[in-house]
């Protein structure tokens, strides 16, 4: 079977699972490679799920958040960001691949910038190939 | 906030030393500072009759004999123990804590995160080139006598001793950051004098109207001391440099890193002695991630085969994310781990880079935010746009 990225996508409630449900009504084609789940703010992703997902076979990890200054909550975003930063961090300190987690600002007027992300995305872990822990049995 | 340190009202001291006997020097401050009243007890590192190198939290001054202020042995770190006195605010009584300059860290990573309240408490610092594992010291302190004054007499031992803890061969912290009083010793000659710094008024009553041993103020610390700690703090920087290029030899890459955690019994020693590691209840050691039989075959089926137990890399590396801006290397994990996985050096390289992404450095001092509970509106744009 042809190799086909498997992605977890966390978006957020007030903007980008909306972005994403007006990609669906505006009949925007985009790939079927992202499992999404609704999460209240992208600054409620603990760094546990992502890497639950990544370690447990996940080819990628998508965020999806408010755009800066929009969050529900006020601030809720730009923590995110901050965690982005230092989830990076300790993945390239650990020599493990960035590329596979994305963290994208869209607004829930935004349904063609999340197709186009989701598309983007999955082109570039295809180009990747599978995530290494995902033949790794004793992660 | 507590506001204890202000760097610019630091006061320094020369204290002598009568009988040439540094330790018992600091003995009889600290005896004079409960006898005065002004602590009501004090936290000191003691060896008992029995052979158990701990500490002791005294509040008789005559006890105060039975202490080791010098001890360099090091079981656990300090800070866990002041979170467990001074949880809340309010205390009405006094309570010195001598802690080394990786203990004090992790105290005002504590104050920050709201484990601790220094209302209480006065941070009395020590200056530190190392420390050995319990057990290690009482090997090596076996019939010798006097050892705890000749381990800060024998000053050029500090960078060839590699008895010393892994992690104090990898400190470039050898003198506390943040304090209300510290004693010094490192490049002086300890047998004549000591060196007190007092920073803020909690410190400077301690040593009014009266002290047991003749004080003379001083303009700076000695050049002799700044240039000792610099040269040890530069063979220090030369260890982390080529431990960490052997460390990523071992570590990078996904393969490796599953390598490096493999033995790994899922224990979580190393989080529970982490000074601060503050959760009341650890997310792992809690329900949240639990499955049931069912469950545990289709996460089977997910790879064919998995590791049992599960979910050791997924401890590690949460961890790290959770802790590695906090974290002051003092490397007490590593010591406690059954199976020696080498975390001190790890903790080294990942908790750096990741206290650099933010120019934050642990235990640097109170008034700076912890990383993850601040922001700026204009850092890090072009994350999450493109
Ligand atoms: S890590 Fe540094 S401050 Fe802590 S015990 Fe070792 S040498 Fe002392
Ligand atoms: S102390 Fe060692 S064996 Fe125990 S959880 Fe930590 S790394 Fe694993
Ligand atoms: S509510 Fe959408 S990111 Fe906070």
């Amino acid at each position: 079977m042809a190799y086909e990225p498997k992605i977890i996508g966390f978006l957020c409630n007030w903007c980008t699972y909306a972005g994403a449900d007006l990609a669906g009504t505006s009949r925007l084609q985009y790939p079927p490679n992202m499992r999404p789940i609704r999460v209240m703010c992208s600054g409620a992703v603990d760094s546990v799920y992502i890497l639950r997902a990544l370690l447990e076979g996940a080819d990628g990890v998508f965020i999806g958040g408010c755009h800066p200054g929009d969050c529900h909550y006020v601030s809720g975003n730009y923590k995110t960001r901050r965690r982005m930063v230092l989830f990076n961090s300790i993945m390239e300190s650990l020599g493990l691949d960035t590329d596979r987690v994305l963290l994208r600002w869209i607004s829930a007027a935004e349904g063609k910038r999340f197709a186009d992300t989701v598309t983007e995305f999955t082109e570039k872990l295809r180009q990747k190939g599978p995530s290494p822990f995902k033949t790794l049995w004793e992660v | 906030m507590d506001g204890t340190v202000k760097t610019g009202s630091r006061t320094i001291y020369e204290l002598a030393v009568p009988g040439s006997d540094p330790e018992a020097t600091l003995k009889k401050v600290f005896a004079h500072w409960l006898e005065e009243k002004k602590l009501d007890a004090i936290l000191v590192p003691a060896i008992s009759k029995t052979g158990a190198v701990t500490r002791s939290l005294v509040s008789a001054p005559e006890k105060i004999m039975a202490t080791a202020p010098l001890l360099p042995a090091m079981g656990i770190n300090g800070a866990g123990i002041i979170a467990e006195i001074a949880p809340d605010p309010g205390a009405k009584s006094k309570i010195g804590v001598l802690l080394r300059p990786c203990e004090l860290r992790a105290v005002v990573e504590l104050v920050k995160l709201q484990q601790v309240s220094l209302d209480g408490i006065v941070l009395v610092g020590i200056d530190c080139p190392g420390t050995y594992k319990t057990a290690q010291f009482l090997q090596i302190a076996e019939g010798a006598s006097d050892f705890n004054n000749n381990f800060i007499r024998n000053q050029d031992a500090y960078t060839s001793d590699s008895r010393l803890r892994h992690a104090c061969q990898l400190c470039e912290f050898p003198a506390p950051l943040v304090f209300d009083i510290m004693f010094g010793f490192l490049g002086m000659n300890p047998d004549e004098e000591l060196l007190v710094i007092t920073a803020g008024e909690k410190g400077a009553v301690l040593l009014a109207p009266t002290f047991p041993v003749p004080l003379e103020p001083r303009q700076d610390e000695p050049a002799a001391r700044v240039e000792f700690i610099n040269k040890l703090r530069r063979a220090r920087e030369e260890a982390i440099r080529t431990q960490i290029r052997e460390l990523d030899e071992r570590l990078l890459g996904a393969e490796n890193v599953v390598r490096y955690f493999a033995d790994c019994l899922n224990c979580h020693n190393c989080m529970k002695v982490c000074p601060v590691c503050y959760c009341r209840e650890c997310f792992f050691e809690s329900d949240a991630l639990n499955r049931n039989q069912d469950e545990f075959v289709r996460f089977s089926r997910s790879k064919g085969m998995v590791r049992m137990p599960s979910g050791t890399l997924l401890f590690h590396i949460t961890r790290m994310n959770h802790m590695m801006t906090s974290c002051v290397q003092c490397g007490i994990c590593e010591d406690s781990c059954p199976v020696s996985i080498g975390l001190s050096v790890l903790f080294k390289k990942v908790s750096r880079n990741a206290q650099n992404a933010f120019g934050y450095l642990s235990g640097r001092a109170l008034e700076e935010p912890l990383p993850l509970t601040t922001f700026r509106e204009d850092e890090f744009t072009t994350i999450g746009e493109g």
